[in-house]
Parts: C-alpha cells; structure tokens; sequence
C-alpha cells in the first residue's frame, strides 16, 4: 500500500484499511466473546443482570452459547487471517526486539515525568511486548475454544483430562484477555499515548506527534528503498504542496 | 394415544401376556453381576416389572442407593453462607429421609401414575434418576468441566471441583441435578459471591462399574426391572421388548438420546400427564435436544481457522504478486 502524508492538514497514515479492519474484527468479537462468555457462568439470572435493558437473553446459555460461536467465527478467522497474511509478508514491526522489555521500564518511567522518551519507531517497545503477550493470550483462548467447541458438537466423552485442561485453561486465560485488554485500553488513557487514538480509529495520527515521538519510523521511511528490500518498495503519496519527494513505506505493517 | 385407544380388555391381556414371556425371556437374560463392563452402556428399566416395592416402606431401589451412597456427601458447614443477592439456601441436610422425590440425598425414586388402559384402571410405576444423556449439555456446558460424559456413558459430577452454580440442572430436560449449599469448592473462594454448593445426581456408581459390578440400584431390584449392558445390546433388547408388548420406548431419541431406556405398556405421554410434577419430580414428556441449535454453528467455529488461513494465504500472495508486478513494470 501507499503510506500518505499530509502536510496540510497535519496527518500520516499510521494502519492500512486492512489492519484497520482486523484490529477492530478482533476488538469487537473479543467484547462479545468476553460478555458471552461471561454469561456462561450461572450469574446473569443471580445477579439480575437480566433486567439491564438488551440482556434479557444473558440468563438463557444457549443464546448466550449462540452468540459465542457467532463471534468466534469473526474472532478465529481474524487471528488465523492475521496470522498468515502478515506470516508470509514478513511484517515484523510488532514483533518484540533484544532490549525491548527494559525499554519498555524506560518509557513507563517517563510517564511519571523520570527521564526522557527516546525516539521511537513505528511502534513503542512496550506495545511489542503487549502485542506477544495478547497473541499468546490469544492463542490459548482460541485452542482451548476449539477444543470446546469439538467436544460440544462431536465428542462429549472426550478424555476428562483434555476437557479439564482446555476449560481451566479457558477460564484463566479469559481472566487475562479482560486484564491485557483493560490493560490497552488503560494505556490509551496515558497523555503521550493519546495521539495513537485517532490512529487506530481513522488510520491517521498527526504528522507532528509523529515527528516528535516516532522519528525513528519517519526516518525508516524516507531511507531509500533498495536499503529495505524490493518487496518492501512502494511509493509513499505526499499529499501536500512543497513536500518531499515520494518516500517508499516501510513495508512493516501498512498493508493494502 | 391411536394405539393405545385400540387395546381393550382382550387386547391388554394379550399384551400383559407377551411382556410376561418376554420378561421371562429378558429376566434369563439379564445380565448377570458385573456383566456392565467396559465400552458403551445403556440400562433398560422395563415398566412392565416394577411394582414400585409397594410391599416395602421404600423401593429397594431406592434403599440400596440411600444406603451405598450415605456418607458420600460431606456434612454441610454450619451456618451455611447466605448466597448473595439471591439469599437462597438448599439444605436436605435435615431431611436425608425424604425419598419420594430426587433430592442430594436421594439419587432416585419411584413415580407412580394411575392411568387408564383399555379401560381398566392400571399403575405403572416409573423408577427416576439422572438418564445419562449421549450428549449432555449439563456437562458439555459445565463452565468448569466438573460434570463429565464419560466413555462408558455416565455422566458423572465431581464433588470437588462443582460450584454448585446449577447450570447443569437449568439444561436438564429434566433438571435431575439437585443442589446441597454448604459443601464444596465454593466455600474457599467466595461462599457468598460465587457458587452456593454441590450439585449431586446419579452417577451409575461409576465406582462400581470401575470394579466390573453394576449399579447398586440394578442388583437390588427384586423384580429385575433394571438392567444394564452393553449399548448395542440393550437398545436391540429395549426395542425387541417394546415391540412384543406393543409398547412403548422412552429415551431413545429424547434430548437426543440418552443411555437410559424406558418400556412401557403405556404411551409416555399418558404417564407424563398422570404423573405428579414439580421440583425434584422430572415429568416424561418430549425433550428436544437441549443444544441442538447451536450444532451449526459450532460446526462453523470449527472451520473457521481453515478459513482464515485460506484468506491470509490468498490475500498475502495477491500482495505479493502485485508487488512482484509493479516492480517488473518499473524496470
């Protein structure tokens, strides 16, 4: 894809269409995922979760169960899609590099004002490490699913020792994506993070927090093409008058 | 209701004698002690046999469960946790005697209908406990998988791990599963936020089948009502049965199928109307397979990785190529 840059009107294109599409695939199954599974347990009739306005349904497990696989579908094909295409096109911008994991205590201590942010790339060493964490998260939450769901269709008698292991499994880890999840969203609340908000909504940030936080991810762009592989080679659009030459884009993880 | 409108007192005696020669047959055939063994089973209680013990102050059935399972349940702590906000405590604890319904104390007991056949007053007398579904959504749907199908076919609870939420007795078809507060798990967590017990029901005295004898209630019967074996062959004999006597399977095809099967002279619907219902006193009508609908979807679930991988894999190679394109164009 093209990476655009507008000067004009302040703005650089941070996500793809595409990723766009799956982060939000992912994000609003996963909800769905979180509050049917939750309905799960034998506690929206105890609880009277039935009376709030819309759950009427939360007591019946069957309903709940239906919604469940409805929004695993969209989550599993999400995750697997995510997998394979950004697998076989080598986008390693969120995968975590040597060093991030003290980078990462760096850059939280600078949000209680201790030090100063280094540059940064397209991605803050943290968000790396957050993005392994909630794939693995992921992962386990989908097997174990899939295990489940095997057993419910095709195999209740499976072995009592898989079945245990896939549910407690389930459960621990589903304890864990509500974590990693209030945890992103908890990142998002922090001021230098802000800016990324109106990314993962709109595909753009502004170009100026751009410059000042992620130099590193301007700089990899404007590096001439050859210096990061032909496949990665695309023009970047430069929307405003005066700008830069087309800049290739960095081939990470903007993607048609 | 058709069949049953065409029996008369002819037709009754008729019948009544068949299911004499074939119980007779089935009693020669019953499997003898420890026959059960390992593989699919299924048990057969044959209506036409059970008397209800009525010479007895209860079923043996009933007895010999009550005696092998006294014990089992741990002694509820005192007092037991108010569960919040519900505030509902199900204690039998106090009333272990009770035995005319199924209760954690009481794993199986006998309904009676009085019913009318061929225009003679007849009572059939129905032994009840847990049916050991095929496909138990009170297990497969247990949030921590501490109610299992197992390979021999019952369905079984584990006292130590259940929470006593009593999700698997609002999916019974039956709601066989019945509740004893104040024992369990839940009362190292959070007594009063979260669970509110054990749930207990028949288990087939899985631990008796481990050893190669039957269920206790089985052996007991001094009628030979009950039997047990191996799947194929009870069914075969269920239905050989109901076809002599011109009668009646219940079981089979109920909540999808279940392990347990019913013979009875008379339709089940006619019983179910009969019988007296409520908490703890299943009925005996139809049951639909209580996860059914969601079979679809979960077949869906299922490929859904596939599906995803084949997008990715396309999608990827669609870029790639389109790349590979542009950078022949540009030379």
């Amino acid at each position: 894809m093209s990476v655009s840059i507008s000067e004009e009107k302040n703005r650089i294109a941070r996500h793809g269409s595409l990723e766009l599409v799956e982060h939000w695939a992912l994000a609003l199954s996963g909800l769905i995922l979180l509050l049917s599974g939750m309905f799960e347990l034998p506690t929206a009739a105890r609880y009277k979760i039935t009376a709030i306005p819309g759950l009427w349904w939360s007591s019946d497990f069957i309903a709940s169960l239906s919604i469940h696989y409805v929004a695993s579908v969209v989550f599993i094909v999400a995750a697997f899609f995510h997998l394979f295409y950004h697998g076989l096109l080598n986008d390693r911008g969120l995968i975590p590099q040597k060093g991030d994991f003290r980078a990462s205590i760096e850059v939280i201590k600078t949000f209680f004002g201790k030090g100063e942010e280094p540059p940064f790339d397209k991605y803050l060493p943290e968000q790396r490490l957050a993005y392994l964490g909630m794939a693995v998260i992921i992962a386990v939450i989908i097997l174990t699913g899939l295990v489940k769901t095997y057993k419910n269709v095709y195999a209740p008698d499976l072995a009592h020792g898989l079945i245990l292991w896939s549910t407690w499994l389930h459960n621990i880890f589903f304890v864990l994506f509500i974590l990693a999840f209030a945890g992103h969203i908890g990142a998002l609340v922090l001021k230098p993070n802000r800016p990324m908000v109106r990314g993962i909504l709109t595909g753009k940030v502004r170009l100026d927090y751009a410059r000042h936080r992620h130099p590193l991810w301007l700089a990899e762009m404007s590096a001439p093409a050859e210096a990061r592989g032909a496949a990665a080679a695309e023009p970047m659009k430069t929307e405003a008058a005066g700008s830069a030459e087309p800049h290739p884009s960095n081939g990470q993880s903007n993607n048609e | 209701m058709e069949k049953e409108m065409r029996l008369n007192r002819r037709g009754f005696f008729k019948t009544a004698t068949a299911a004499a020669i074939v119980g007779t047959a089935g009693v020669l055939t019953v499997p003898r002690r420890g026959e059960a063994g390992e593989g699919k089973l299924a048990s057969l209680i044959d209506l036409t046999r059970c008397d209800g013990c009525v010479d007895r102050p209860i079923p043996a059935c009933i007895a010999t469960c009550k005696e092998i399972k006294t014990g089992r349940l741990p002694e509820p702590v005192e007092p037991i946790p108010v569960p919040f906000p519900t505030r509902k405590v199900e204690d039998w604890s106090k009333k272990r005697e009770v035995s005319t319904r199924l209760t954690p104390y009481n794993l199986i007991f006998v309904q009676k209908a009085n019913v009318e056949v061929g225009g003679q007053a007849k009572t059939v007398f129905v032994p009840r406990r847990c049916m050991h579904c095929d496909n138990p959504a009170c297990a497969t749907l247990c949030p921590f998988a501490a109610n299992h199908k197992h390979e021999n076919g019952a369905v079984v609870i584990d006292q130590d791990t259940c929470f006593g939420g009593a999700k698997c007795q609002t999916l019974c078809p039956w709601q066989i599963p019945q509740r004893q507060s104040g024992i369990g798990v839940y009362l190292k967590v959070m007594p009063t936020l979260m669970g509110n017990g054990v749930m207990v029901k028949c288990d087939l005295c899985s631990d008796l089948l481990k050893e190669g004898k039957n269920p206790a209630c089985i052996d007991a019967c001094p009628k030979k009502a009950m039997s047990i074996g191996p799947r194929k062959e009870i069914y075969g004999r269920a239905e050989e049965l109901a076809k002599s006597i011109n009668g009646y399977l219940y079981g089979k095809t109920e909540n999808g199928g279940t392990s347990t099967l019913y013979v009875s002279p008379v339709p089940f619907e006619h019983l179910d109307r009969a019988l007296r219902k409520g908490p703890g006193e299943p009925g005996l009508g139809a049951a639909k397979r209580v996860m059914a609908e969601t079979d679809g979807m979960g077949k869906a679930v299922l490929a859904a990785p596939l599906i995803g991988v084949a997008a990715g894999v396309t999608g990827a190679f669609a870029l790639l190529s389109k790349r590979k394109d542009r950078v022949k164009k540009e030379g």
